[in-house]
């Protein structure tokens, strides 16, 4: 079933990155050993990564959606924003881990990834909980991870951009099925902090006079503008999503720039050579998995997993259920960018074999993904906020669990419920 | 690392940095000339692409460390550090080899495009291509280095302050 030359790269993969190399550059190393012992021209390793990149117009959102979220991370537009949650939330039982997932919801409107948002302004909220003295280290760093993951399911998402590029589906329209589920995500959330605060008896802020609430929204408004700004701009029909990208971007210099003066010359220049290195970085995963995918097509291994599902006869439902249970276990091993680029599209085929919706399925499989963040032993948010704040990754584990139940009940939700994720889409003219 | 490679790796950095500047601006013009002055430019995008591979393969050359890469590293850590040794040498031993190996085929494959030419800028495309060949030649030096340093005794994870997190997901 598997041939000799795909049984070696796949050795090799596995191989490489188990002991700890580069993945990326273990997938180029597996390929180039595929391509010579099939005795293919090894120059296809080259020919596809570079075409690949340099024919998708899709993936410049990639670096853009950076370059945002890390501009938008300097200075105070992040600093308005958490006096404006503050006021509307902090009143509440729990009120800054309130605060917090709020936060997450708004800045997930805004930046397309749930590192950024856990390193920017989660670091902050993380220290806000701290010095109230009413949180333990673990508590504050599991809210804050666990809300960072709404970050990529509100758009804009970066995990969305690459599961369009695998899947050829609408970048729009993804968008917008996520736009549901986060929200879900957020409300279920925010009643787990409740239960939590109400058995730890964590209090509530001081609230915010309500007359006071004016000007604080008002402070505030150039940067709540910011979602508003992409969403209008894709669905108005004004901007494509890459587009959409630049111009948030753009808005967020000039907001940190001229309107609020965060950032100096040699800020921008940080943030310039920081948001290179991440683009590079997620550019050489993304090549090495475009040359992985086109020896995978080769060697039909897609439609053989597709005609060997079918034959176990297994129902769309049953098909889903399944996915969501491998991604999750893979999740507690393998970064998002490599599940969505080099997994998802072994799926594809059989997705589209049962009818199964690839819009509805692309949502389902990024949010898995996200969870698949804050889960031990391998959880890119855990292994963020432990880095950013020093908490212990062990204790941040033990207090998400909740959060983590809570989660996978919301996938549940969006797994049989298609129409969570579908229904704003369609109500956009989506025809799925 | 010695002030000339350091100061090579800022140079590195800016031009990479530079790279992701040009991008930006150049899609804010296409958007300006599309959608404000309604007189659309043909050459944004493929500025805009080149640009995009260039960084890609440039910052993957010379601005990522071993470390800046999306790993998975759990093995290796958990392995003493003599284990670990062992596993940096497998893994610089094996880049090192794929590389070389496919370095004449990457070879032909980029100077066989000197016939074709862009779209719509008209650059030969073995010029647009040949960042690729950087990052190979680069890749099989950084390796080869690695390699080289372990077997002399060297720590298998000395390094410096890490950089931030890699905000993608």
């Amino acid at each position: 079933m598997i041939s000799l030359p795909f049984g070696a790269c796949l050795i090799a993969l596995f191989g490489l990155a188990g002991i700890g190399a580069p993945i990326a550059l273990s997938m180029f190393v597996a390929a180039i050993l595929y391509l010579f012992v099939k005795g293919h021209d090894p120059g296809l390793a080259a020919e596809q990564s570079i075409q690949g990149l340099y024919d998708s117009f899709l993936l410049l959102a990639v670096p853009l959606f950076i370059v945002a979220a890390n501009i938008m991370n300097q200075g105070t537009i992040s600093d308005r924003l958490l006096d404006f949650c503050k006021a509307v939330v902090g009143r509440f039982r729990g009120g800054l881990a309130q605060v917090d997932i709020l936060v997450s919801l708004i800045f997930s409107g805004m930046s397309g990834s749930a590192v950024a948002d856990a390193a920017g302004v989660g670091k902050i909220t993380i220290n806000m909980m701290l010095r109230s003295g009413h949180y333990s280290p673990g508590l504050a760093g599991a809210v804050v991870a666990a809300s960072a993951t709404i970050g990529p399911i509100i758009p804009p998402s970066i995990p969305m951009v690459m599961y369009a590029l695998i899947s050829d589906t609408s970048i729009g329209y993804l968008f917008l099925a996520g736009i549901v589920p986060g929200l879900l995500m957020t409300v279920v959330m925010m009643g787990i902090t409740t239960w939590i605060a109400h058995r730890r008896d964590i209090p509530a802020e001081v609230p915010v006079p309500v007359r006071e609430l004016p000007k604080v929204t008002f402070r505030a408004l150039p940067v709540l503008f910011m979602p508003v700004i992409l969403l209008a701009g894709i669905y108005g029909g004004a901007t494509t999503p890459t587009e959409a990208a630049a111009v948030a971007a753009a808005y967020a210099l000039l907001l940190a720039a001229l309107f609020y003066r965060s950032v100096s010359w040699r800020g921008l220049h940080a943030v310039l050579v920081d948001s290179a290195r991440s683009s590079a970085s997620v550019g050489l995963v993304i090549g090495s998995a475009l040359i992985f995918n086109y020896i995978v097509a080769s060697e039909n291994i897609p439609n053989l997993i597709a005609g060997w599902l079918a034959q176990t006869e297994l129902s769309p439902l049953a098909f889903l259920l399944f996915a969501n249970i491998i991604i999750l276990l893979l999740g507690c091993l393998l970064d998002a960018t490599t599940i969505i680029l080099v997994i998802l599209p072994l799926f594809i085929p059989t997705c589209r074999e049962l009818g199964i919706d690839l819009v509805h399925f692309g949502v389902v499989m990024v949010v898995n993904c996200m969870i698949g963040l804050i889960t031990p032993p391998y959880g890119m948010l855990l292994f963020v906020i432990n880095a950013t704040t020093g908490i212990a990754i062990k204790d941040i584990v033990r207090e998400v669990m909740p959060y983590l139940v809570a989660l996978i009940a919301s996938l549940l939700i969006m797994t049989l419920f298609p129409e969570t994720v579908l229904w704003l889409p369609r109500m956009f003219g989506y025809q799925g | 690392m010695k002030p000339a490679t350091l100061w090579l790796r800022r140079r590195a950095e800016d031009v990479a940095a530079g790279l992701l500047a040009v991008m930006f601006l150049t899609f804010l013009v296409q958007i300006f000339t599309r959608y404000v002055i309604n007189y659309p430019l043909a050459w944004t995008l493929e500025v805009c692409l080149t640009l995009w591979l260039w960084l890609v393969f440039w910052g993957a050359a010379f601005i990522l460390d071993d470390r800046d890469h999306v790993k998975f590293d759990m093995f290796y850590f958990a392995a003493s550090t003599r284990v670990r040794r062992i596993l940096a040498l497998v893994t610089a031993v094996a880049i090192l080899a794929g590389f070389l190996a496919a370095l004449p085929a990457t070879w032909d494959y980029i100077t066989f495009y000197k016939i074709k030419k862009s779209a719509t800028l008209r650059i030969r495309l073995d010029i647009v291509f040949s960042v690729y060949g950087i990052f190979a030649v680069a890749i099989i030096t950084r390796y080869a280095l690695r390699a080289w340093q372990l077997l002399r005794g060297a720590e298998p994870d000395a390094v410096a302050q890490p950089h931030e997190q890699v905000a993608v997901e």
